[in-house]
């Protein structure tokens, strides 16, 4: 697992969503990459009964590259534990139904797949209950495990496609943890930080 | 240009509907006291498919959870969760497990008891995780003995051992003078042959070892 | 021996002058005997040569009768065999001598070429002592040494780099294989034969090491090409320790491969690759494009 840098794309009002994802990979294509296959990252999410004390929310994700587990992150009062799991998971969380119930919609970002010798590119778009909410892209560099390590060639990269959308600072989630080992985990509660983002504005977001 | 990626809930329910989840546990119970545990190995040896290894040990660490909803009317059913992990292997998965109603206690034609159960392997934050999400943890006991296995049967015979709260791993003290001796097979539903199978096994470790179906409901209550 | 080779020599002489009888008879008269008298003259020049015969002849008994019995059986080795066996065909040595002659002379004129080869490639990986004059101290050996010896040197260059954990093991009898992590950047597998570094292979860190299989990422088989270049330049068979450490000197630069951009172009990034050349001497980083 590389270190993977989760990028907004911002919209502008005259580009539909899909056409946004045909420029990206026309520009993507033109670097050299390859398409394989498709990808898809999902959430859905649990709310607890009131009954049960202070709220406690579960998001439980999926992420096409990790096809056999499942990614939980409990939020209970200020804090959030992530929970790797295997695929039955799902099944136990059926079993929770009284206690913790499906509230919020679903969440996805899927969309085209890329590899660039050792970098992989998806560029998704992300939809809540199918509105198309806005583009999120995602680089993965394999080879190397430590972000801090590898952050300005990641930002260069992702500048040489995306323009000055990037910000110079790595991703706010990654900040604490810029010296550790790159986990599965840390795509995953990246792409909750946006996908709350998601949630709480109303509509597509737009940037000027 | 390629085919669009099914989500991870259209593949649990087409695992589902191909039924092919191990969902059902089928057990039978026994207990055997210490002095003659070594007679009961021996034939169990004998008897199973791991001959040429011997029996395989294990050292686990097991937490019994439970969470109530309240709002399940007067005499609400607590969902029983339980996670296992390995003292010996420490990077090994931990398990996470859940334990359904069993059924077929009272039932004379079926030979074993069977429950729901299903069987998670999770990252080591689920104690924290279950904690979090509202589950109460009951009680906790460490598991030392042997595996046997015989076809899809699993033959496991158990020492178990209290753990006190502050109480290092090393010195913990044995529950009582005997082992637990369990028979159980993990299957999808409605396999039912199985328990024909367990039940003839189970003959065969006679007088050894008597097992049977253990109604719970028919024991004293324990603890506060 | 004098009298042997006078009496060889006197046989040699009679069957010449008795090959010489048989040839005339075979050739008959010829033409430079002339059209008159021929056959006088035939007959003469046969005479002749059987007189010549006749002296031969007694030259060869002369001879012989000077020879003295050998005083004890001669010491023949092997070759006294060869007279038990009589037929020629059966022995078939001829065409086995012949063989051997050419294999002879092949080698002498390989070993000539090769030598005037090696003493001109300066990538020569086995210690040549070209002036034999001056043999002060006996030759050292860059594949023959001591495991001890070997183990020495690889953790004095363990405990220079702090960052570089090596471990050595021993899978293949006596010569080592170094397992060397460089931080969290990458894994190399380096195999020795002696202090004489034969192969390396270098991977991305989590990833399998073995000796074959190369890695997942395009990055690490670059620098695994790269890292072949530099065990070729550095190498030499008089200072196989400097060699080893040079090697792990140049390795250990590797440790900023995500980090430092190119020296020369300033970018991280040249065809989606980082930096994947260390220059020998400085160790500057440089893509595989702007290292000329």
């Amino acid at each position: 697992m590389g270190v993977t840098i989760l990028q907004q794309f911002p919209m502008l009002e005259n580009r539909t969503g899909p056409q946004t994802i045909d420029f990206l990979t026309k520009r993507v294509v033109a670097l050299g990459a390859i398409q394989c296959g498709q990808f898809l990252v999902d959430c859905d999410t649990y709310m607890s009964t009131p009954s049960l004390g202070p709220q406690r929310t579960v998001h439980v994700m999926h992420n096409s590259e990790q096809p056999a587990s499942v990614f939980s992150l409990l939020e209970s009062s200020g804090k959030t534990i992530p929970l790797v799991a295997d695929g039955l998971f799902d099944l136990l969380m059926l079993k929770m139904t009284p206690i913790y119930t499906k509230k919020q919609t679903k969440v996805e970002s899927k969309g085209p797949r890329f590899e660039l010798a050792d970098f992989c590119i998806k560029l998704g778009s992300v939809t809540i209950s199918q509105n198309f909410k806005g583009v999120l892209v995602e680089v993965e560099y394999r080879p190397c495990v430590v972000p801090a390590t590898c952050w300005d060639l990641l930002r260069e990269f992702l500048q040489g496609f995306l323009g000055s959308c990037v910000p110079s600072m790595p991703p706010q989630y990654l900040q604490p943890r810029m010296n550790e080992i790159y986990q599965p985990m840390d795509t995953i509660q990246q792409y909750l930080e946006h996908f709350s983002m998601y949630r709480k504005a109303s509509g597509v977001l737009q940037f000027n | 240009m390629s085919q669009p990626v099914s989500t991870a809930v259209d593949n649990l329910s087409a695992a589902l509907k191909s039924n092919i989840i191990p969902n059902q546990e089928y057990l039978l119970q026994g207990s055997v006291v210490d002095t003659a545990v070594e007679v009961l190995l021996h034939r169990l040896r004998g008897l199973c498919d791991n001959v040429d290894s011997g029996p395989e040990t294990f050292n686990d660490h097991e937490m019994c959870f439970s969470i109530v909803n309240v709002e399940g009317g007067a005499s609400p059913q607590p969902l029983l969760l339980r996670v296992r992990r390995a003292l010996d292997y420490p990077d090994m998965p931990w398990q996470l497990r859940y334990i359904g109603q069993q059924e077929g206690t009272g039932d004379k034609s079926r030979p074993t008891i069977v429950r729901n159960s299903i069987d998670i392997g999770t990252s080591s934050t689920v104690v924290d995780f279950l904690t979090e999400m509202g589950c109460r943890m009951d009680f906790e006991y460490i598991a030392r003995g042997y595996m046997f296995r015989k076809g899809r049967m699993k033959i496991t015979v158990t020492k178990i051992f209290k753990m006190g709260p502050g109480k290092s791993l090393d010195s913990v003290e044995p529950i009582s003078q005997s082992y637990l001796v369990e028979l159980s097979v993990l299957a999808p539903t409605g396999q039912d042959a199985i328990a024909e199978d367990m039940r003839i096994f189970a003959e065969q470790l006679r007088p050894l070892v008597v097992l049977e179906k253990v109604d719970y409901k028919r024991l004293p209550p324990m603890g506060p | 021996m004098e009298p042997l080779h006078t009496a060889l020599g006197a046989i040699k002489v009679l069957r010449c002058s008795v090959g010489q009888v048989f040839s005339c008879l075979a050739n008959g008269v010829r033409a430079d005997h002339g059209e008159e008298g021929r056959d006088a003259k035939f007959l003469s020049e046969l005479d002749e040569l059987l007189s010549s015969v006749t002296q031969h002849l007694r030259d060869v008994e002369q001879a012989v009768n000077s020879l003295s019995q050998p005083p004890g059986p001669f010491t023949l080795g092997n070759t006294s065999f060869l007279s038990q066996e009589c037929t020629q065909e059966r022995q078939a040595l001829y065409s086995q001598l012949v063989l051997s002659y050419k294999w002879t002379d092949k080698i002498h004129e390989f070993s000539n070429l090769s030598v005037a080869l090696l003493s001109q490639n300066s990538l020569k990986r086995s210690y040549t002592n070209s002036s034999t004059a001056k043999r002060r101290r006996a030759p050292t050996s860059s594949h023959n040494v001591p495991p001890q010896n070997v183990d020495t040197v690889i953790s004095s260059i363990d405990r220079q780099f702090p960052d570089m954990n090596i471990s050595v093991s021993r899978p293949f009898g006596a010569n080592a294989v170094l397992q060397v992590t460089l931080s969290r950047v990458l894994q190399a597998v380096v195999a020795l034969k002696g202090l004489m570094i034969e192969w390396v292979v270098v991977k991305g860190y989590g990833e399998t090491l073995d000796l074959w299989s190369e890695s997942r990422h395009k990055v690490f088989r670059k620098i695994t090409e790269n890292s072949h270049a530099a065990m070729l330049h550095f190498s030499s068979p008089t200072m196989p320790e400097l060699a080893v450490r040079s090697f792990m000197t140049w390795l250990h630069s590797f440790n900023t491969l995500f980090s430092d951009p190119c020296k020369r172009c300033g970018n991280h990034l040249h065809s989606a690759l980082p930096p994947t050349w260390r220059d020998f001497r400085s160790l500057e980083p440089f893509h595989e494009e702007c290292k000329h």
